[in-house]
């Protein structure tokens, strides 16, 4: 298995699990949705993940690589985790061009050029390269955000809450075009929605969660057999 | 046309438009009379001196800008990241250096590190024969630093405490150390309040005439009182003034030039940085913060409290009450004729935005930017040429009266009180309207309620707290103003400010010591009640969330 999460534990406080005992495998390139009401913990199991919160037990194995078990912790910073902010988390004060450079700071200047444009090339953004963040409306700025995330190779792709800042029309076809972005670069992604049919037209498995506990789970055919 | 003229005419265009013009013309006077002929006194200053004081000016105004900004942002860094031991305590006593004025803690400094002071005594009694001079540029500098961080350290405070975690989070999982999330993330987004924080340095810098004389640190203020008293030509005073208003409009334009089409906020959405606590290393963060304060607040006033030791009988007198009651008097005036206006034109402000609105503000927030020295040149001529128009009014009244009536009389200096400090309460006026919106005051004009009746049972009640703040900023900053009382005020009149000057400019620091401690002490209380009431709010805020 591509990713392996086994027996996570979280809470904020003590005696208050917020993620009870969950576990969860996924394969290469697989696209799991986790589904769930406002305080179920589907946000918080997200930065669990990406080593903004540390669990009190569990363990987390991606691409054969130990992120977190009893004796190991690797913090944010050095885990390669990519992640798409509900709010995005553009930074305002620097334009397309810097915000997607920003984590390809290892490479040299050339390749980081290179990167940044393969990133618009991807999004269809190339002609914002010069513009700031505010200068974007809303879908734009998702996908500068998706194009920052994917830039250094991220082993994962995690997405919280993509759409919430969208409206209706807008997210219809943002929806597919992130699909279509994900699929293209065969990026393996956890993606979290309160909304059933964000879930329904992206995820090749839909993951419920309540109370902490995952208590459901749909296999999606229809999208698994559309990328094969 | 007329109709739309019609239908924006009222009380607080009208307010609007008669401050403005009220600002403007004085202003404009000293830019007319620089067509006057050079004086021999001018060619002296332009050959001999101007050269001395713009390199002085630049210096003092260069390190006090780096030392204070650093200080600042160091201090609102620490007090919003961390948490420790006495965080809370520290986090509002760290604003307290403000209620020192520069001149006062000058005197205290100078006389402390004099040859019979407290400093050199001590530095005696341990073995050492040496001695510190502060009263130099560096020395001002140090001392400037002291007083004036406290404008850098609220606004980054602010700032820091509305930056939303997740563009921080956002970096790290870039994989961003903490050193470059700090440099190219937290820095760069805290900009706009470390700047603004650090211009209000440089204006009240350039505004001090106090510390400055009684350091003999020449500069441009010292400048203009030295061309206007001891030259005694007005016009090469005018000349300076205006030097020194295009070096402040330029340091202004050159800071909205650099930001360029960047914007620094994006979405309302914040999710606070979580306070993280002190690693072993960092213990001596908070020792720091505590070496500030004590440098900047408690030993001066220490030092005061023991001078008046010595002050015996000069204590409580009638004089000094009447001393008190005129500054808090004169302060409470002006304050409630700025907190009038402010409201005027914030109401003025909302509704549509147009660019005459934008820039006719601009013109009348214009005061604080400009020096005390140069503002009481500007509003002596003003109240001047004002005279010699109601001169004939003046004679219809009392036959017998002189030509100089308003000039001579309190109100020149109350009209430049509201010149200099209308900025400080319109922008807190103005942040509060803007938090509670429009559709308020829209549902109230919607029910058929007038416009006055809106601001007074519905705005008003709204925006009480912002009221408390504007109002108690301005009076601090009113109670402790120097340079504009001493040229502006009648004659024989006194406040707490000018008999701390004039006692110290003659060596009385014992004499000074009771009129300093009442001022520090009123200005802290109303930085208490300030700090306290927003906290308050604050809380409020939370329950209600």
């Amino acid at each position: 298995m591509y990713v392996k999460i086994e027996s996570l534990q979280f809470g904020y406080v003590k005696d208050e699990q917020v993620i009870n005992d969950v576990s969860l495998s996924m394969k290469e390139g697989e696209i799991v949705a986790i589904l769930g009401s406002s305080g179920s913990g589907k946000s918080t199991l997200l930065r669990i993940l990406s080593g903004l919160e540390m669990p009190n037990k569990g363990e987390i194995v991606i691409n054969e690589e130990t992120l977190c078990a009893t004796q190991v912790y690797i913090e944010a910073e050095k885990r390669e985790v990519g992640m798409v902010f509900q709010d995005y988390a553009l930074f305002p004060h620097m334009n397309v061009e810097k915000n997607i450079a920003f984590g390809l700071s290892r490479l040299p200047k050339s390749c980081r050029k290179a990167r940044v444009k393969e990133m618009l090339e991807l999004v269809s953004m190339e002609e914002k390269i010069d513009a700031y963040p505010h200068e974007l409306s809303g879908g734009q700025q998702q996908r500068i955000a998706l194009a920052r995330a994917l830039a250094p190779k991220p082993s994962i792709l995690l997405l919280d809450e993509p759409f919430s800042n969208l409206d209706t029309d807008l997210k219809l076809k943002i929806r597919q075009e992130l699909k279509m972005i994900i699929k293209k670069t065969h990026m393996t992604s956890i993606f979290v929605t309160h909304d059933y049919e964000d879930a329904h037209d992206i995820a090749d498995r839909i993951i419920y969660l309540e109370n902490g506990r995952i208590v459901d789970e749909i296999v999606m055919e229809h999208n698994q057999q559309n990328t094969q | 046309m007329l109709r739309r003229i019609k239908s924006k005419l009222n009380l607080f265009t009208v307010t609007s438009i008669i401050a403005g013009l009220l600002i403007i013309i004085p202003l404009l006077n000293i830019f007319v009379e620089l067509t006057a002929p050079a004086s021999d006194a001018w060619i002296h200053i332009r050959t001999y001196l101007l050269g001395r004081y713009l390199r002085n000016t630049f210096v003092l105004i260069f390190y006090v800008s780096i030392l204070s900004a650093s200080l600042g942002f160091f201090a609102a860094y620490v007090i919003t990241r961390y948490e420790f031991k006495g965080r809370k305590l520290l986090s509002w006593m760290l604003i307290l250096p403000l209620a020192v004025p520069s001149y006062i803690m000058a005197y205290v400094y100078g006389d402390m590190t004099s040859y019979s002071g407290t400093v050199s005594r001590f530095f005696r009694s341990i073995g050492y024969d040496g001695y510190i001079n502060v009263m130099t540029m560096q020395g001002a500098v140090i001392i400037f630093t002291l007083t004036l961080y406290p404008y850098v350290y609220m606004m980054v405070r602010s700032a820091l405490q509305k930056q939303s975690a997740s563009f921080i989070e956002s970096a790290r999982l870039l994989g961003a150390s903490k050193w470059k999330v700090f440099w190219r993330v937290v820095l760069p987004l805290a900009r706009p309040a470390l700047v603004a924080g650090t211009l209000l340095v440089v204006l009240e810098t350039l505004n001090d005439y106090g510390l400055v004389e009684y350091f003999n640190v020449q500069v441009f203020s010292f400048a203009i009182f030295n061309a206007w008293f001891s030259f005694g030509d007005v016009i090469s005073a005018i000349r300076l003034s205006a030097i020194l208003m295009l070096i402040v409009f330029g340091i202004v334009f050159l800071e909205r030039a650099i930001r360029g089409r960047r914007r620094y906020n994006l979405h309302s959405k914040t999710r606070p940085v979580e306070r993280v606590e002190l690693k072993n290393s960092q213990k001596i963060y908070p020792v720091l913060l505590w070496m500030v304060l004590a440098f900047g607040f408690v030993i001066p006033v220490l030092q005061l409290l023991w001078f008046t030791r010595f002050a015996n009988n000069t204590l409580f007198n009638i004089e000094m009450m009447y001393l008190i009651v005129n500054s808090i008097s004169i302060a409470v005036f002006a304050t409630f004729i700025i907190v009038v206006i402010a409201i005027m034109l914030a109401n003025f402000n909302r509704g549509r935005a147009s660019s005459f609105k934008k820039s006719w503000l601009k013109i009348t927030n214009l005061g604080y930017a400009i020096p005390g020295a140069v503002l009481a040149i500007a509003v002596h001529m003003f109240f001047i040429d004002l005279d010699h128009m109601f001169y004939p009014l003046y004679r219809f009244v009392n036959p017998e009266t002189g030509r100089l009536v308003l000039s001579l009389s309190l109100s020149m200096l109350v009209f430049a009180y509201v010149l200099r400090f209308m900025a400080i309460g319109y922008n807190s006026i103005e942040a509060s309207y803007d938090k509670i919106g429009e559709s308020f005051t829209e549902a109230a004009y919607a029910l058929k309620s007038s416009k006055i009746k809106t601001l007074w049972t519905i705005d008003l009640p709204l925006i009480k707290t912002g009221l408390l703040s504007a109002a108690i900023i301005v009076f601090i900053d009113i109670i402790k103003e120097l340079p504009l009382t001493l040229i502006l005020r009648p004659t024989n009149y006194n406040t707490m400010a000018t008999i701390v000057h004039e006692y110290a400019s003659d060596e009385m620091l014992i004499e000074a010591s009771i009129p300093a401690l009442v001022l520090i002490a009123v200005a802290s209380l109303m930085i208490y009640i300030l700090t306290h009431a927003k906290q308050k709010r604050g809380a409020a805020n939370v329950r209600k969330n």
